[in-house]
């Protein structure tokens, strides 16, 4: 191949990828860090006696985990509390579940008069700040007699979350093509059946999610348990945590760390399963 | 047994008419074809026939009973769409048994029942896999065996085929056509695909607009089209349309005249345009019924041969006319050459002309 004339390229030219690569990765470190480093040292200091020089464990130990196996002085039994913010989180779940799998449903499926009002009042609805209707809520609870209840704060907190879950289920519930119902009208079956033999097994990944992040909201609500709820023995790990942090006496971090990572513990675990449907989002199976 | 029979049928949405006061009837076990371009309300007046819409006004009759608002359960109608929707959580078996699960039959009977029509679709080693594993000829079948499985005593198909790539859909238009007679299930089948229509239907219902333009068998619709819509709409590739011709006569024949052009018409012509109007009509030719001339002769049409397209077996000859730069496509003869530029005199088959008034675009033959 004589007189073929060869390009030349610069050192830049030819790694050009690798280096935007690079460039990118050592941005999103950078930015991930401050969030990275809390994790870590919450890690490292839930496990050692006491930190050095801000980020050095020193001396391994277990014994800012003892609230697992005995009371804490001035606190119920951490059982106890993780019990009734699971039922907080469960009950909040299983309610917005029933409720928004159907309104989405309705909303998505149904033309009937006032669907576009209420679409917009959702979105509105999901824009006020909840600490808002504090002294309202207060007062709706302590007519119902649940003030001071499990039971109050799962049907405040579900009641605020219904909108934002009604959106999302909305959301699945259009990308369903309307073909795979009509089918099943023809396969014999009522337009209600249909919705639970077809539509619903097809809306799975939509109720894992929203009923994921509503066991969540449920999991880290703080301001109503905080505020409605006065008996230690209804606390929710939140109060819990508060308590620690403590308004009369110093703070033991080391049992603070512990704590707070044993909260997060069941975030991160449902952090996976969010992950594995938000990727599953489009519905497989109808080719287009 | 159903013979299904539309009646003065509209659908309306909102205020959009997307189906207008169109009436035809299905003869029991008869195959027929809806036929239009898309947003033409085809697919809405099958939708109709399954019961998921009901008729705005209008009858809809299956046998002697009205079902304007039966719903599609009590409807005896297998539905084959045209993405399959195949229920994508369930295995190629549910898919088929679901409809056998709604009439709660019993267990070994549906297992049968699935069995028995899986083997006659050749899909019967496809059972336990998923809708998704499957290739989109074989989510077809399945689709199909879906609705067979019940034993409808009506099908109906919207545009089964046009997922499917062009080989395929070959092999299951005949497979279709097969057996529909078979089984002698009265059906009603959607396309925006002429040539499906005209091979598969015993009679075709032209659509255009919301409106039944034309129905009858395959050959009513390609040699009487009623208006230009039919004309070329049908038949691939389309009838010529040549604009501006006057219709002169003498004692002995009627022409059809453009400046130079004159074109001998149909002795039935005398009778028929007698009433009609007579000036800037439109000529229609199918590409196979003009016959290509070298030397000048009476009763033709002079062009240029503009482009060739051979097709393999046939071969399309594109004329140009010298003075309006019209463009006539034509089946030639096989065995003759022919070269682009060069000079041929088109002849129309005389009993093969069509006549359109450009008003109402009607035939005036």
């Amino acid at each position: 191949m004589e007189g073929v004339k060869k390009y030349q390229l610069t050192f830049f030219q030819r790694n050009s990828q690798k280096i935007a690569q690079v460039i990118i990765v050592l941005i999103l470190i950078l930015v991930t860090s401050p969030i990275i480093l809390g994790y870590a040292w919450l890690i490292l200091r839930s496990f050692s006696e006491d930190i050095v020089q801000g980020f050095i464990p020193t001396k391994l130990t277990l014994k800012n985990w003892r609230f697992l196996w005995q009371n804490i002085e001035g606190y119920p039994s951490i059982w106890k509390i993780t019990m009734n913010t699971f039922l907080l989180a469960l009950g909040v779940m299983v309610i917005e579940i029933l409720i928004t799998s159907m309104g989405g449903y309705a909303l998505s499926r149904y033309e009937f008069p006032g669907r576009s009002s209420i679409l917009r009042l959702i979105l509105v609805l999901h824009a006020f700040p909840a600490i808002s209707l504090m002294v309202a809520i207060f007062y709706v609870l302590w007519n119902l007699g649940l003030l001071n209840k499990l039971w109050g704060i799962i049907l405040v907190k579900a009641s605020l979350e219904i909108p934002w879950g009604t959106w999302v289920m909305k959301g699945f519930y259009d990308g369903i093509p309307w073909e795979l119902e009509w089918a099943g009208l023809v396969d014999g079956y009522s337009r209600l059946q249909v919705w639970r033999k077809v539509i619903l097994p097809i809306a799975k990944p939509g109720i894992a999610v929203t009923g994921i992040f509503a066991f969540l909201s449920g999991w880290s609500e703080f301001v109503f348990v905080n505020t409605f709820i006065f008996e230690q023995q209804t606390w929710t790990l939140s109060k819990y945590v508060k308590g620690i942090i403590g308004d009369f006496r110093f703070v033991d971090y080391g049992l603070l760390t512990a704590v707070g990572l044993f909260y997060v513990i069941p975030t991160i675990v449902f952090f996976f399963f969010v992950s594995k449907y938000m990727i599953k989002l489009t519905i497989g199976g109808v080719k287009g | 047994m159903p013979e299904i029979r539309v009646v003065n049928f509209c659908k309306y949405f909102g205020k959009v008419k997307a189906v207008d006061n169109v009436s035809f009837d299905v003869k029991d076990g008869e195959f027929v074809a809806l036929l239009g371009p898309s947003g033409c309300g085809k697919t809405t007046t099958l939708l109709t026939l399954a019961g998921i819409y009901k008729p705005t006004a209008g009858e809809i009759y299956f046998g002697d009973e009205l079902v304007n608002d039966v719903p599609p359960k009590y409807r005896s109608v297998g539905m084959v769409f045209q993405n399959y929707a195949l229920y994508p959580h369930m295995n190629i078996f549910e898919n088929i048994a679901f409809p056998l699960r709604a009439k709660k039959l019993p267990r070994d009977e549906i297992e049968k029942r699935v069995k028995e029509v899986a083997r006659k679709l050749m899909i019967d080693q496809l059972l336990d896999r998923r809708p998704s594993q499957i290739s989109g000829g074989q989510q077809q079948r399945v689709a199909l065996a879906r609705a067979l499985v019940k034993e409808p005593a009506i099908l109906l198909f919207d545009e089964p085929l046009s997922n499917l790539d062009a080989k395929l859909r070959m092999l299951m238009r005949a497979e279709i056509k097969h057996l529909q007679s078979e089984l002698g299930i009265t059906s009603v089948y959607v396309t925006h695909d002429q040539a499906e229509a005209m091979t598969m239907a015993s009679r075709i219902a032209v659509f255009s607009m919301g409106k039944l333009v034309q129905y009858g068998t395959p050959d009513d619709v390609y040699d009487r089209p009623k208006n230009m819509f039919v004309a070329a709409f049908i038949g691939n590739p389309p009838m010529n349309f040549l604009e501006g011709f006057t219709v002169v006569g003498d004692n002995q024949k009627l022409h059809a005249r453009r400046g130079n052009i004159r074109v001998e018409l149909p002795k039935e012509a005398r009778n028929r345009l007698e009433n009609a109007p007579r000036e800037n009509l439109v000529l229609g030719i199918r590409p196979e019924h003009i016959k290509i001339h070298f030397k000048e002769k009476e009763n033709t049409i002079p062009g240029l041969v503009y482009v060739l397209e051979p097709l393999g077996r046939d071969l399309i000859v594109n004329v140009k006319l010298e003075d309006t730069d019209e463009i006539v496509k034509i089946f030639a003869e096989p065995g003759v050459d022919f070269e682009e530029g060069q000079k041929v005199y088109m002849e129309p088959w005389v009993d093969k002309i069509h006549l359109f008034d450009p008003q109402t675009e009607e035939t005036l033959l």
